[in-house]
């Protein structure tokens, strides 16, 4: 309980100052809805909010799978020679800095209208940090142990099993924190375009300026980016938990 | 350089700072080609273990995992690797410690998996890249003890680089120095101390004139 | 004629001022024919310093006036009803169109007979949260079509697919669909009797109750300048074309010049501009029923002919 004390404080207090602001009428409720509108929007409703978390959560979590298997996977063939990784790292550069807004509307036309076209979207958004601190991690290996692993005749293939990827682990889970979150990000945009999910309740609501449903909406997807950066802190916590300074002193 | 080595020989190889002793030792090791030369080993090729600075072990595995590492990589069984893991480990004193990581160990008990990982595979040439210079003082004396008596009782070939000239003198029963520069020996001198070495041979007068020899070949430049 | 001479003195007044008195204008989308008047409007003259703010896909124009960023903004009648009902006090001065130029098109080779066949298969894409589009799933239900977002513009979709029906503006899309060589048919929105004014300068009502003389000087000059823009753009929109090309290169000179042509049925009228009480009185009374509102308010309220 302690742990979730200090930062539950200031979200009290916040939420106080802006239901009093717009109850006063100091902040006009079409600007800024107040939190008890947005507790309303949430109960009334509920059932096509729940759907559309479903929805959306399903496609973050696809297109995050698939970002962590094809990161790892690439940043693992991006390691193994310098030739290849001065060749094609670029390219990997290349999914960080694309605008997803511009290229969601091509999505649609190669993946259609739909499930499929999210998932795209969050799988493209979030698979840059994966390739990153992946390499990172796998081309730090220790030297010495690098050496160690030669001296007795480890091939590649079992010195990258048994060392470089185990050694990694922590930057990878680095690199998936920050995945988990962005795969979030994408699904939802990609749902504007494609249309379902928390993305289209947004879109929808915004068009009927109903800021309340918007901040309901928004608020299901901050909890639904919560859960998933959650989710991967406990898988950290669990792997590394008897080895890595990360997981110890507290 | 031209230096030869004898089978069951405690070599010591001192020099100053970049003079190339660890390369040379990464060489014989051959983990780095040289650049001229050749390395002869008779017979052409046997086991050898390599203990680092760092302890540097698998902060992820056991010790008795890290211990077995060598064992593992060569193919060994299960059950078959891990006796041995258990009977090195016994041999520097750390049986105890077998289902520990670690992260979880001081700095002179790592060593001392590293050791015992270094002797898993009973090699014949075990070579020592300055392994205690990261240590305390009564730590590091008791591990060359420990060492020595390891050494006389497998009758394998150790080559031993270090700064230390005490460490040197203490260990050793043959000692290269290096030039600084060039890989030419200074001086390389059979050590004159009694074969059984305790902590008392520290304050034998003997001790401190092998130091006084080996000193002044450090010094010449 | 009482009222002319009144907006002429306003407007004398305001030139009088050595200073000319800053106004941005905040478009809903990018500069095209829509708004070919208020970018031929003679601002300075009447004694106004205004910049235009161009917009684009969901620029929250009525929210911009409500909050300060912007002194008159372009929203919709329907949306204006909306923002009142939440409390956001803002007035219409001056609607472009006086009918509703939004409407499905669809391949004409589907030979569809009314906006009801759209919605019996395949795929219709729009702005699912605008009442006229909820006034559709009200009276014929989305279970059979597939509903997705509306492109906004972009009709790639629509040439690729033949049963794919998209929300258009009338002189707009159809248009460059016929262009890329597919006949199309239009059911305008208001067939289904939805027909609030579209494309309306507004601005804020709480800022001309607080300063009643300038503002409503102000307000009065724009209106003047904006009506003479439009009586000049009808005319001739051929240099304000020019203008509105540099800002927005994606339609090209042609395309601009035919939907200036196409659109002047929707605007022309007897004063250009003006709305009536009952136009506001009926769509209030829509919204009402469709439940965006939570009760009818005075249509008065909702705009002053200027």
């Amino acid at each position: 309980m302690k742990k979730f004390l200090p930062p539950l404080i200031p979200l009290v207090v916040i939420t106080l100052a802006v239901e009093s602001s717009v109850r006063s009428g100091f902040v006009p409720s079409y600007l800024v809805p107040a939190p008890s509108a947005v507790l309303r929007a949430l109960i009334n409703s509920r059932d096509e909010l729940a759907a559309a978390m479903a929805k959306t959560s399903a496609a973050a979590l696809l297109g995050f799978a698939l970002s962590t298997l094809t990161g790892i996977a690439i940043a693992v063939l991006l390691s193994s020679s310098r030739a290849i990784q001065r060749a094609f790292y670029p390219y990997a550069v290349f999914f960080q800095t694309v605008p997803i807004i511009a290229i969601a509307p091509l999505l649609v036309i190669w993946f259609g209208y739909g499930m499929k076209t999210v998932i795209a979207s969050a799988f493209i958004v979030s698979i840059f940090p994966v390739i990153a601190n992946t390499l990172t991690g796998l081309l730090s290996t220790d030297p010495a142990l690098r050496d160690l692993f030669r001296l007795y005749g480890a091939s590649p293939a079992v010195t990258l099993v048994k060392l470089r990827f185990p050694a990694a682990l922590p930057q990878i889970l680095t690199g998936l924190r920050v995945a988990s979150g962005l795969a979030v990000i994408g699904a939802i945009v990609g749902e504007f375009i494609g249309g379902q999910g928390l993305g289209s309740v947004v879109d929808v609501a915004r068009t009927q300026q109903r800021v309340d449903k918007v901040f309901a909406a928004v608020l299901l997807a901050s909890v639904l980016g919560l859960a998933l950066f959650g989710l991967i802190n406990l898988i950290s916590a669990v792997t590394l938990r008897r080895w890595h300074a990360s997981e110890q002193a507290s | 350089m031209d230096l030869s080595i004898d089978s069951g020989e405690f070599l010591a190889v001192l020099g100053p700072s970049g003079c190339g002793k660890s390369t040379l030792l990464r060489m014989i090791a051959r983990l780095s080609p040289p650049d001229g030369g050749r390395i002869v080993t008779e017979p052409e090729q046997f086991q050898t273990a390599f203990v680092f600075q760092d302890a540097s072990l698998l902060p992820w595995r056991t010790v008795l995992d890290n211990a077995a590492l060598p064992l593992e990589l060569l193919g060994s069984g299960r059950e078959a690797r891990y006796a041995k893991a258990r009977a090195a480990l016994a041999q520097v004193g750390l049986a105890e410690a077998e289902e520990r990581y670690p992260a979880q160990l001081s700095g002179g008990m790592r060593m001392r998996v590293s050791l015992a990982r270094a002797l898993v595979t009973e090699p014949r040439l075990l070579l020592m890249d300055e392994p205690f210079a990261a240590l305390d003082e009564i730590t590091r004396f008791n591990l060359e003890v420990q060492l020595r008596d390891l050494w006389q009782r497998r009758g394998m070939t150790v080559i031993f680089v270090t700064h230390s000239i005490s460490e040197a003198a203490f260990l050793a029963n043959r000692a290269v120095v290096l030039a600084r520069r060039g890989g030419k020996i200074r001086l390389d001198r059979h050590i004159d101390l009694p074969s059984d070495r305790t902590n008392d041979l520290r304050s034998d007068p003997r001790l401190g004139h092998e130091m006084k020899l080996l000193m002044g070949a450090m010094e010449e430049e | 004629m009482h009222r002319r001479s009144f907006l002429a003195a306003c407007g004398a007044a305001l030139t009088a001022c050595s200073k000319a008195a800053k106004i941005r204008l905040a478009l809903n989308w990018k500069p095209d024919p829509q708004f070919g008047g208020f970018y031929a409007a003679p601002y300075q003259k009447h004694g106004l310093d205004v910049e235009i703010l161009p917009g684009g896909a969901g620029t929250p124009t009525v929210q911009m006036i409500g909050a300060g960023s912007a002194e008159f903004g372009i929203v919709s009648g329907d949306e204006l009803v909306v923002a009142r009902s939440r409390g956001n006090d803002v007035v219409a001065l001056f609607a472009v169109f006086q009918n509703c130029p939004q409407g499905i098109m669809v391949h004409a080779s589907r030979h569809l007979a009314s906006i009801g066949d759209v919605l019996k298969e395949g795929t219709l894409a729009l702005q699912r949260g605008l009442p006229y589009a909820r006034i559709l799933e009200k009276k014929y239900g989305f279970d059979r079509v597939k509903v997705v977002p509306s492109p906004g513009g972009d009709i790639s979709a629509f040439l690729r697919d033949e049963k794919f029906a998209q929300q258009c503006f009338v002189m707009s899309e159809p248009l460059q669909a016929r262009h890329a060589g597919v006949d199309v048919k239009v059911f305008p929105v208001a067939d289904i009797g939805y027909n609030p004014y579209t494309t309306v300068l507004a601005t804020s009502g709480a800022q001309l109750k607080s300063d009643p003389d300038r503002t409503l000087a102000l307000t009065a000059a724009m209106v003047a300048a904006v009506r003479g823009g439009w009586r000049a753009y009808l005319n001739d929109p051929v240099p304000t074309n020019t203008k509105m090309h540099d800002l927005n290169p994606s339609m090209d000179a042609a395309a601009f010049a035919e939907v200036a042509e196409a659109q002047k049925p929707f605007i022309e009228t007897a004063e250009l501009g003006n709305m009536t009480t009952e136009r506001w009185t009926t769509l209030i009374g829509q919204l009402a029923e469709l439940g965006d509102i939570p009760r009818a308010m005075p249509a008065q309220e909702c705009f002053r002919n200027l």
